[in-house]
């Protein structure tokens, strides 16, 4: 099943690299200065084998936002930025008026909506381009180790697949990369394939 | 890479058949994802059947492909592998002014309209829609 | 009958009640709700701002970033939030409209949710809560959660690490040890005829010389890795990682020396007739069954044998010749 085609990826990239736009868009707006987000790769693998090779972290702890979406297929969608990366990207988002326990005071709610700009952009975008609604729970914010987020991972037995998005994110002068995770069941990702075949169909 | 040779061949064959001065137009579409490029050309073609579509999936090659072939319109995407998007538009253009070219991308801040501005060009949103290549058939056809 | 007519209660007066701001826009940007709280703080009354576009309500501009995740919210029917770290304060709210205060425009973080008209439209429900309130919450929270997580790690006689801490340290130290294959170097340190000064000076003397040999250990430390911890009574446990033989033996010298060198008179101390440690050291590249706690006790309980005031050192493993 997590096989999933050249093609497939390809859509999948296309419309996340449009979510990765839009969400650019939407930062830039706020921090008024150019934001960059681009979408280097897309992965679906099985949650047995990821790694945190996979999800390109070194260890260290993470801040992790949440959101659950459903609709035609439903999702835990997880954004991971390295603590230290969340706070600096806080603290160039914020001007650099604070200091970095001012910014850590912020950190929670910042995140909060650095992580639903995200998801949010890039889960619009599929739902634009493959024609279906998703609906959303407000975004959750909170810190783990790397073990943790893996094993939290590892442990969904409801949600054996996961797609795993590289993300570039560049502020100002400044350069992060996270990673943004959809924990998905089988029938999801049964789902998402119909619906990106049914969009190539309509293309080609 | 293969597939650009292979569709260059195609259509280098097809261009024996086309008449001079004709209203058959070349459009080279430039993204490095091919369901992009599919998207671009099924919705030109809708719209515009008796147009020749041509593809690169990047700038190097998309500037190769304009010294051969001489498009009339070029759509390009700016995040690729190698040479930005903007980048290639720009040498396409100084060598080429007569050639059209909307730049298509998720990437819609003001930097980005401005440069694609400067160049000569127009900067287009994405997704590919109905809508996205009306405003890009407007902007090739307008002056014609 | 629905839940609704059984309620003995309006909703409107819990809307009104409540002390956050709620706004209710159309697809439109109608305003189709306005409560007490926002009319209170935005000093437009509701039947002003009924009907009309949400930016033409006030007098004052709206933050585009607010217009844009409203707009967002609309179309794409997901949830938005906006923080008061990045916005302020998004909307022209006050926090006083008193005839003599100055206004102060308020803090505000802002929920926006996609809602569902009895028509079937698309609406938006704006939640706006003033953040100033939460803002010190946070602080208050996060001041005392470090307290107790600095207490929870720290030893209450003498300020350096506990027990809790450090065995949770030992573990992730020999662990990393282990995998990245370096020496480490682990010493038990224990004071010389500690219960006979007790017995003698009396126990705030006794505190009073662990707290000082605490520090004194403490003071020799100068690497950002190494962790002292008072393991129990009188005994103290160092752990250094990349430390190899020869060097860990030079520091335990260096220990033993700054602790003899205090001169602090010991009556009852058999053969010094001072305070002094004794050291049982162990150091090297631990392997799948070392205990390497183990090997620097039996190093200590040698020491202590031998005439104590003295280290003793035993190898870990077998790459113990660094």
């Amino acid at each position: 099943m997590s096989d999933l085609s050249e093609l497939h990826i390809d859509a999948l990239t296309e419309i996340f690299s449009i979510g990765a736009g839009r969400a650019a868009l939407s930062l830039s707006e706020i921090v008024g200065d150019e934001v960059h987000i681009s979408v280097p790769s897309v992965l679906v693998i099985n949650s047995e084998e990821i790694d945190s090779t996979t999800l390109a972290l070194n260890g260290g702890r993470f801040g992790a936002v949440t959101q659950h979406f459903c609709g035609p297929f439903n999702a835990e969608a997880v954004l991971l930025f390295t603590e230290d990366q969340a706070l600096k990207i806080v603290g160039d988002m914020m001007g650099s008026q604070m200091s970095i326990e001012e910014i850590a005071e912020f950190e929670h709610e910042a995140m909060c909506e650095l992580g639903n700009i995200i998801l949010n952009a890039c889960l619009s975008a599929m739902a634009d381009i493959l024609h279906f609604t998703l609906e959303s729970s407000l975004p959750n914010y909170r810190i783990a180790s790397a073990d943790e987020v893996l094993c939290r991972l590892k442990e969904n037995a409801d949600q054996p697949y996961v797609m795993i998005l590289h993300i570039d994110l560049s502020i100002e002068n400044r350069h992060t990369a996270g990673s943004l995770v959809f924990l998905l069941s089988s029938s999801s990702l049964a789902n998402l394939v119909v619906h990106i075949d049914q969009f190539l169909g309509s293309i080609s | 890479m293969a597939f650009h040779v292979e569709y260059l061949k195609l259509n280098l064959s097809k261009k024996s058949i086309v008449p001079m001065h004709s209203s058959i137009k070349k459009l080279l579409i430039v993204d490095d994802s091919k369901v992009s490029r599919m998207l671009i050309r099924t919705h030109i073609l809708a719209r515009r059947p008796e147009w020749m579509i041509f593809e690169t999936a990047c700038g190097e090659d998309a500037i190769k492909f304009v010294d051969n072939e001489l498009p009339d319109y070029c759509t390009m995407d700016i995040n690729m592998p190698g040479i930005s998007g903007t980048d290639a538009a720009e040498r396409i253009l100084s060598k080429y002014p007569s050639i059209k070219i909307v730049v298509f991308s998720a990437n819609i801040q003001e930097v980005h309209q401005n440069r694609a501005r400067s160049l000569g060009s127009i900067l287009v949103a994405k997704p590919v829609t109905e809508k996205s290549i009306a405003l890009a058939l407007n902007y090739f056809t307008d002056s014609e | 009958m629905n839940a609704m007519d059984t309620r003995r209660f309006d909703i409107e007066d819990i809307f009104n009640a409540i002390n956050i701001g709620l706004i209710v826009v159309d697809t439109d940007s109608k305003v189709l709700l306005w409560n007490d709280w926002i009319a209170k703080h935005s000093n437009i009354k509701e039947t002003d701002a009924l009907d009309r576009q949400l930016e033409d309500v006030f007098s004052e501009p709206v933050s585009p970033p607010f217009l844009t995740a409203l707009n967002n919210t609309l179309v794409h029917r997901l949830p938005v939030v906006l923080s008061t770290a990045l916005h302020r304060s998004p909307l022209p709210l006050y926090n006083a409209y008193e005839a003599n205060q100055p206004k102060t425009r308020m803090y505000q973080s802002i929920t926006i949710t996609p809602i569902q008209s009895q028509l079937n439209e698309s609406c938006c429900l704006i939640q706006v809560a003033d953040s100033s309130t939460s803002m010190k919450r946070e602080k208050i929270l996060r001041s005392h959660s470090e307290i107790l997580k600095k207490e929870a790690v720290t030893d209450s006689l003498t300020g350096i690490c506990n027990r809790r801490f450090f065995d949770a340290h030992y573990e992730i130290a020999v662990a990393e040890a282990k995998r990245q294959k370096h020496p480490l170097s682990i010493f038990m340190i224990d004071i010389d005829f500690f219960k006979l000064y007790n017995d003698h000076y009396g126990h705030i003397a006794g505190d009073n010389i662990i707290k000082q040999i605490a520090n004194t250990l403490k003071s020799q430390l100068s690497r950002a890795t190494d962790v002292i911890a008072r393991y129990g009574g009188e005994e103290f446990v160092l752990i250094m990682p990349h430390l190899p033989r020869e060097a860990a033996e030079q520091f335990a010298e260096k220990l033993r020396s700054a602790v003899f060198n205090l001169a602090i008179p010991h009556v009852k101390s058999h053969s010094f007739n001072q305070v002094t440690v004794s050291i049982g050291l162990c150091s090297g590249i631990p392997e799948n069954d070392n205990n390497p706690l183990n090997k620097a006790d039996t190093a200590l309980y040698q020491a202590k044998q031998n005439g104590r005031n003295q280290y003793i050192c035993l190898p870990l493993g077998e790459n113990f010749e660094q």
